[in-house]
């Protein structure tokens, strides 16, 4: 096997790691808020759904529960689940990422002073206009270190596909390794890993640049 | 400024995450043209019977006889690699339609559907020529490695088999696939590896046959077949019939002499 065939089969496995990576975002982050609201609403059943689902969601192994996912449908209902391996990969993801972001906007929207909510009611906004004019903006600047984080864990966690036999790019290294027999494909692995969140980083860290704006 | 930065990250990762899934579905409507689909589920780490050929295609010799039985029964073959440790939930689940990947059927017998055996197998001990070990019984108090949930570790563990022999033994460490036990076995954190000879060939003949040295008495004789879902008999037995048909016409030992496997293959006419 050529070098040039390594790489492009592990490029190949990339594509669909990211793909498992900007899906995962793209579900993720809204229902984190959606979660976030249960967890600090006041009707408490909806308190105790969402505390239940993080507390299940971030005490269990993710590679635990894509298999949950993926298997259970047979399982528990006897379907047959042939084209289900993808977007059970996608849903695994998705709902456990978003048990971390709710706790996350969590502690960003627990933040912010409750004079602001008071002052903003005096000024004559409405409870929606508050949240997104005046306590989102300063919530997203909270936060975004910690998201940060999050994501590039996220970029490496896309590796646990491989428990649902979804060729992602650490499969793929595995795989070529098993063929040439060495342990080469992996080095190339964490420079792929490492290169990644290297843009990640950059983006995030221009994205904060740009938040920065008292100063 | 900071909206439109937002709208463009956006735009991008809705962009390539489509792109993705797009690509995804291209795949699978290849197989869309009204032909059936035969899913074959392999471990892709299993030379020389499933893994990466140059191109980083999926070949073997499993691989390449169920091509063969699709071309003759005008199905269209999907190779799905699988995780070892998972095959029967993605057997049963109908994920796959056949475990086809140098799967031993002693032992398992009533756990599957069985095609007729195609491959006679040994299990064997792999060690390093330096290691001083020469017989089985060298290998008291010494740390072994083996696959997990493979036919070797059940040979290991059956009271029948060579449990006796395995209690010598330091530690038994399972391993998910060879590459990392072989890793293992040069860096000297494990003494030996008990495998199918078939792939011992293969790891000798790719990393070196005067550094590991397989040993002369086996653990034993078995016999790989494929495995079907309990019950499916009316798939088992179409790809028999087929299987059957490719030895009559010579296609099958052609495979065998391919992949050097002549001695091993056992299927009758």
């Amino acid at each position: 096997m050529s070098f040039s065939v390594i790489l492009s089969s592990m490029a190949e496995g990339m594509e669909r790691s990211v793909g498992i990576f900007f899906l995962t975002l793209i579900f993720s982050l809204p229902l984190g808020f959606l979660i976030a609201f249960g967890r600090m609403s006041k009707n408490k059943l909806l308190q105790a759904i969402a505390r239940f689902y993080i507390s299940v969601l971030r005490g269990t192994p993710l590679m635990l529960q894509l298999m949950v996912v993926y298997f259970a449908p047979y399982y528990l209902f006897g379907f047959s689940i042939g084209n289900w391996r993808y977007p059970a990969i996608i849903v695994g993801f998705v709902i456990n990422y978003s048990a971390y972001f709710a706790e996350i906007y969590r502690s960003g929207i627990e933040a912010i002073p409750k004079g602001q909510y008071e002052a903003a009611g005096i000024l004559g906004y409405n409870r929606i206009q508050t949240f997104m004019k005046i306590i989102l903006p300063q919530v997203i600047k909270i936060i975004l270190p910690s998201v940060t984080n999050e994501i590039i864990t996220l970029v490496k966690d896309t590796s646990l596909a491989f428990s649902l036999s979804y060729m992602e790019m650490f499969s793929i290294a595995k795989q070529i390794a098993a063929r040439e027999t060495t342990l080469m494909p992996f080095a190339i692995a964490a420079l792929f890993y490492y290169v990644f969140n290297l843009l990640v980083s950059i983006i995030m860290e221009w994205i904060e640049k740009r938040m920065n704006y008292y100063r | 400024m900071k909206k439109q930065l937002l709208c463009g990250v956006i735009v991008v990762s809705l962009a390539a995450a489509l792109l993705a899934g797009c690509k995804k579905e291209d795949k699978d409507s290849d197989n869309k043209d009204g032909k059936k689909t035969f899913t074959v589920g392999f471990d892709a780490e299993y030379p020389p019977y499933g893994y990466m050929d140059d191109n980083g295609d999926y070949t073997g010799f499993d691989l390449e006889l169920a091509d063969e039985v699709c071309k003759l029964k005008g199905w269209s073959l999907k190779k799905q690699p699988i995780i070892w440790d998972n095959k029967d939930n993605e057997l049963n689940s109908g994920s796959i339609d056949c475990i086809w990947n140098g799967f031993t059927m002693n032992k398992r017998e009533n756990k599957y559907t069985w095609s007729d055996p195609y491959v006679d197998n040994s299990q064997v001990i792999v060690t390093k020529t330096d290691s001083g070990i020469k017989e089985l019984k060298d290998l008291a108090d010494k740390t072994v490695g083996v696959q997990a949930a493979s036919a070797a570790l059940d040979v290991l563990q059956d009271k029948d088999e060579q449990k006796e022999l395995a209690d010598t033994f330091k530690t038994l460490q399972e391993f998910a696939d060879y590459n990392t036990a072989f890793v293992e076995l040069e860096a000297g954190s494990v003494d030996a590896i008990a495998m199918d000879i078939g792939v011992a060939q293969y790891q000798l003949n790719s990393r070196g046959s005067d550094k590991f040295v397989i040993l002369d008495t086996h653990l034993n004789t078995e016999k790989y077949a494929i495995g079907f879902k309990k019950g499916n008999a009316e798939l088992c037995k179409e790809v028999n019939e087929a299987l059957h048909t490719l030895k009559k016409n010579g296609t099958f030992d052609k495979l065998a002499e391919k992949y050097e496997l002549t001695d091993m293959v056992c299927l009758e006419e």
